[in-house]
């Protein structure tokens, strides 16, 4: 049977050579996942965890030290898979000799795309560009040119896009565009691989989440599995020594139990109260003892 | 090869809209203007003695445009990213390779013609009569001016742009000498240096600008034969640079 995962990627490692031969640097190892069809996979992790160097590899711009990476089955390099592709880089840079249309127009011909210019004026009206298509790039800001980038990825209507922290530096109106673009880019059918800091974003919009540290995957699964199917309680008590309160979160198998204990031992209970789990929370666990 | 068609006439704008091409062939027709106002002792040695160091001047301005307009190209691609959005999707990296250097190409052959130009308007201007080979000889430099792009594309994936510079002047300077001056470099091993120079450019090939100073005509054969030479030494220098892009990575 045909693969028909979008990106799968099995026992990726990657390392990088020393400077002078001195051996070599380890940047990603032995990580594997998958992405499916119709998707949105947020990818998380510190900086230098690894995010932008699993996705160069993805898209075939570093080779794999080791392990397997595949789109649709087929190779990164295939030109049929590169078609299907839409890529937002992390801090992306143009020539700034060209202004948008400029740009949209000549990456359509290189991907021999049959759209029109109003189909560009269009595009750029999507992304917040609609007074800027005839400027040159030289005068847009960051947040202007990450939503080019956007528009340039958009341009073949992708089934796969590929964002590596699209909406870092962006400002809170500008990243909630782009999370809405990004829904219904996924409503249409594209499968979303997602690189982003923002734990928020990933956890609004994302299906499933690939948390990773030190070039290591130390949690993956869908946002119920990361954040607990079973609820969780937090129960506050006074201490008797210091009057302060002291929190404890438990499950709620456990809670019926705890709050008997706390009362044979003459402890006052002040509150208890359903604990949300947030990604933050899962992050900070999954990578803790490994912040960089 | 549509793909390599359009990025070629990106880089073909790009270029044109960047001020170094203006500045090399500013300082190219200035030092053209500057060898024809020397005075010379025969009045009937003018003209060949402005032809002569005006072809001199051209191929000179070949080496530098190619320095100038590519040398930096794809340093310069990286560094400010421009180069992954390109990479990642639509281009792959051959097409990448090809259209930036067709771009430079044609950017180099038409500021190489307006020098030539340049050269006939001096002639005119002195009342000296142009020379029939005049054009097919800047064509023979444009030629040359490919190869010495393609040297500069080959360095410029496999050494840092200080380096770039050096190693195509200095292959330009080698590719210029006869076996007998390459052999004389090291007199002790005349077996291994001819075999040296066999292998090294022979850009005397593209030189025809003393028989056209002298009045002698040059066999349209011998063009073609070095214009072939030309190219296939250019297609040569390009696999070789992209057998080294495509085995880097790209950070």
């Amino acid at each position: 049977m045909a693969d028909t995962h979008p990106i799968q990627v099995v026992n990726l490692r990657k390392h990088f050579p020393r400077k002078r031969g001195l051996g070599s640097v380890k940047a990603i190892s032995d990580i594997s996942f998958n992405v499916e069809q119709g998707e949105i996979v947020g990818f998380i992790g510190h900086n230098g965890a690894g995010k932008t160097t699993t996705i160069k590899c993805i898209l075939g711009l570093l080779k794999p030290s080791e392990g397997r990476i595949t789109l649709w089955g087929n190779s990164p390099a295939e030109s049929k898979v590169r078609n299907k592709i839409g890529y937002v880089p992390e801090n992306p840079d143009y020539d700034d000799s060209f202004s948008p249309m400029e740009y949209l127009s000549m990456f359509a011909d290189m991907r021999g795309l049959s759209g029109m210019g109003s189909d560009w004026l269009k595009l750029l009206k999507r992304v917040g560009l609609s007074k800027w298509e005839t400027t040159g790039i030289r005068q847009f800001s960051k947040g202007m040119r990450q939503r080019l980038s956007l528009a340039l990825a958009l341009q073949s209507n992708p089934e796969l896009l590929i964002m590596d922290e699209p909406t870092g530096g962006l400002d809170p109106i500008a990243r909630k565009e782009f999370r809405e673009i990004i829904i219904e880019e996924n409503k249409r059918g594209a499968s979303i691989f997602l690189s982003s800091h923002i734990l928020s974003d990933v956890e609004t919009i994302c299906d499933r989440a690939v948390i990773l540290a030190g070039g290591k995957l130390m949690a993956e699964g869908s946002m119920a599995q990361l954040l607990g199917e079973e609820n969780l309680y937090r129960i506050t008590v006074l201490s008797r020594k210091t009057g302060e309160e002291i929190e404890e979160t438990i499950p709620e198998a456990d809670l019926q139990s705890r709050i008997d204990h706390l009362r044979r031992d003459n402890l006052q209970i002040t509150r208890v109260e359903m604990a949300l789990k947030s990604l933050e929370d899962v992050f900070i666990d999954a990578t803790a003892g490994d912040s960089k | 090869m549509k793909a390599v068609f359009t990025f070629s006439l990106m880089t073909l704008r790009m270029l044109f809209r960047r001020r170094t091409i203006w500045g090399i062939l500013l300082v190219i027709l200035l030092a053209l203007a500057a060898i024809a106002s020397v005075p010379s002792f025969d009045v009937s040695n003018q003209g060949r003695f402005i032809l002569d160091f005006g072809l001199f001047g051209i191929e000179l301005g070949a080496l530098l445009l190619a320095l100038g307009l590519a040398a930096n190209l794809y340093p310069r691609d990286k560094e400010t990213r421009t180069l992954m959005p390109l990479i990642a999707v639509p281009l792959s990296r051959w097409q990448y390779l090809l259209g930036r250097f067709f771009g430079a190409a044609l950017v180099q052959a038409a500021a190489l013609l307006v020098t030539c130009l340049g050269l006939m308007l001096i002639l005119l201007f002195h009342k000296l009569p142009i020379p029939g080979d005049l054009l097919p000889a800047t064509v023979l430099i444009i030629v040359e001016g490919w190869f010495l792009l393609s040297t500069v594309f080959f360095f410029s994936f496999s050494t840092s742009p200080p380096l770039n510079w050096p190693l195509t002047t200095m292959l330009f300077v080698v590719s210029q000498m006869s076996v007998v001056e390459f052999v004389n470099i090291l007199p002790s091993a005349p077996g291994l240096m001819r075999a040296v120079r066999m292998l090294l450019p022979h850009a005397d090939v593209f030189h025809i600008k003393d028989p056209i100073a002298h009045g002698f005509e040059i066999e349209p054969v011998y063009f073609f034969i070095a214009i072939f030479y030309g190219l296939c030494y250019s297609a040569f220098m390009l696999s070789l640079a992209l057998a080294v892009f495509r085995g880097r990575d790209l950070k």
